[in-house]
């Protein structure tokens, strides 16, 4: 099963983001990505899994040039938006080419009021008058946090902190939108709302979405398709139904209805001696 | 209590300058993360050209002041374009041994350029006085008062309320997130070198038509930013204003009350003994060195 998905994969197709043989380090040492390749089509809706330590939030940072800040670097391989190289580019640029993202963690501007941290979103962008018809426009996507606009963000609850998070990206207009870790620390009913907005945007505005996520269950469910990452590799992508119906996905991603679930210790032992190298 | 009243009139005029040159000196350390030691340069800098523009070439006191505004201001952002970028996220330590190699390079420049001997203050401003009651208040000091807080004012409204001061703060508060959300960090950052040397630049000039003489121990005024910052907090720049007139007022007062050697004392004495109970000054962030 799994063999005949890779096969399927290995079609090159042209897409909104093409990223090839990544190889990330950080600290000229520590490898973090070797060889990634992955593709999200033009209004695609694209998932990469993995557990902690996998390369997920370095695939982003590579992405959108932040590894200098970690003092990562890009070893080999390139990225590549609608065709155009953008690996190594200035950050800022990124952004005004159209790829913005939701970091880990939110990363607001904790002392600043909410309409503030909405107004950054928009550092790529001169149109003064857009700029705030579309602040107005994220309240109406957020009523929640309309009533808060002038409150500190750091005043705000963890859900309300994430939708800033999210509009002060979609601030930016972006082509591709980058959601890492998304449903991290939130009730599920939050992350259930977030995530069928993120399905709006797509179907609606046909923002293409990158979704990074350990929510393996809700990731599957919202996404086309996706990758799945362990310790610097892709192991195995293909459609987001083929890979949820997939074995080893459901045991080890999706809480394991598998034959080994039945008793604790063959699960460890099994999950010891598995390699995902096919 | 007409010594006291007179002592913190010029102490409040004195302290408006300072918090000017402590406003700068916290701009560029909130956006850079840099203790910038040549801002005392910076301001004699400042005098210095005051010196050239005002007494030996007659120009006018405004044209002057906006003039060296903008060289130095101008001299801040090619610094930071020529210096400080390449070292941006390497160790604070050689970040800062560089600034005070800077601050000895125009040390030397305006040794070269304008001789050892000391100069009589610049009488560029209106000489009268204004006398209420007992109180003798010199024109120069309400220009002075009047001028700096025009300057942090302006600067103020600037950081609230335009995108590059919002830029600024959101830079200052988390580098990477702001990067990540499209502002360019070199762009704030020398807009921060820039400000927070027209900051010094404009002191500069006032206090040269304030001081006694001026030489080339004048950037030791520089240096009074460092308790007047750290009294207000070395990351807020409210902190910097009130911790400027704190400074100035108590100077004045010293000197008037015990004589001219305690200004000294009195400045960095105030500062151990706010810092032994807010270590983090008065509107400064508790945790404020972050990796």
């Amino acid at each position: 099963m799994a063999v005949q998905i890779l096969n399927e994969s290995t079609e090159p197709t042209p897409g909104l983001l093409d990223v090839n043989n990544l190889e990330v380090v950080y600290n000229d040492s520590v490898v973090a990505l070797r060889g990634v390749s992955i593709t999200v089509p033009e209004g695609g809706f694209v998932s990469v899994l993995g557990t902690n330590g996998a390369g997920k939030t370095t695939l982003i940072r590579a992405i959108t040039s932040l590894l200098f800040v970690h003092k990562g670097k890009i070893r080999d391989g390139e990225i590549e938006l609608r065709g155009k190289r953008i690996a190594g580019s200035d950050s800022a640029k990124i952004v005004k080419a159209g790829i913005c993202q939701v970091p880990e963690g939110r990363m607001l501007f904790p002392s600043l009021t909410v309409e503030e941290n909405l107004r950054i979103g928009s550092s790529s962008r001169r149109n003064r008058a857009e700029i705030n018809s579309d602040i107005e426009r994220m309240f109406d996507l957020f009523p929640q946090i309309a009533s808060r606009r002038k409150d500190v963000a750091g005043w705000l609850s963890g859900g309300e902190q994430q939708m800033v998070a999210v509009g002060r990206a979609l601030m930016a207009r972006p082509a591709l939108l980058i959601c890492d870790e998304l449903s991290l620390g939130l009730a599920p009913q939050i992350v259930h709302t977030l995530f069928e907005l993120l399905k709006q945007i797509n179907q609606d505005e046909g923002t293409s979405i990158l979704l990074i996520e350990q929510n393996a269950r809700m990731a599957l469910q919202y996404s086309k398709y996706a990758y799945i990452l362990e310790t610097g590799r892709v192991v195995l992508d293909g459609p987001s139904d083929v890979l949820e119906s997939n074995e080893d996905v459901q045991e080890f991603y999706l809480g394991g209805a598998g034959e080994a679930a039945e008793a604790y210790a063959t699960i460890k032992h099994y999950k010891k001696r598995k390699r995902w190298l096919l | 209590m007409d010594t006291f009243l007179q002592l913190t009139a010029s102490g409040i005029a004195l302290g408006s300058v300072y918090a000017m040159v402590a406003l700068g000196f916290v701009l560029v350390f909130k956006s850079t993360d840099v203790l910038n030691f040549a801002h005392g340069e910076f301001l004699m800098l400042g005098s210095f050209l005051a010196l050239t523009f005002l007494v030996e070439w007659n120009l006018n006191i405004v044209f002057a002041i906006v003039a060296i505004a903008f060289i130095v201001a101008a001299l801040g952002v090619a610094l930071h374009y020529g210096i400080m970028k390449p070292l941006v996220g390497q160790p604070l330590f050689s970040v800062v041994l560089v600034t005070i190699g800077i601050a000895i390079v125009i040390r030397a420049f305006l040794l070269m350029t304008y001789g050892p001997l000391e100069r009589g203050r610049i009488l560029a401003l209106p000489q009268g006085q204004l006398d209420i009651g007992n109180l003798v208040i010199p024109y120069v000091d309400i220009i002075l008062f009047l001028v700096s807080s025009a300057a942090v004012v302006i600067f103020y409204i600037f950081f609230k309320s335009t995108t590059i001061g919002l830029q600024m703060r959101a830079v200052a508060e988390n580098l990477e997130a702001a990067a990540a959300m499209g502002v360019s960090p070199n762009k704030v950052f020398a807009v921060s070198w820039g400000i927070g040397a027209l900051m010094a630049g404009v002191a500069g000039v006032m206090y040269g038509n304030f001081t006694a003489v001026i030489d080339l121990n004048l950037a030791a005024i520089g240096l009074r930013a460092f308790p007047a910052a750290m009294i207000g907090g070395l990351d807020s720049v409210e902190g910097a204003i009130l911790g400027g007139l704190i400074v100035g007022v108590s100077e004045q007062l010293a000197a008037g009350y015990f004589g001219g050697d305690f200004r000294d004392v009195v400045a960095f004495g105030l500062m151990f003994v706010v810092l032994m109970v807010r270590p983090y000054g008065f509107f400064g962030t508790k945790d404020l060195i972050r990796v």
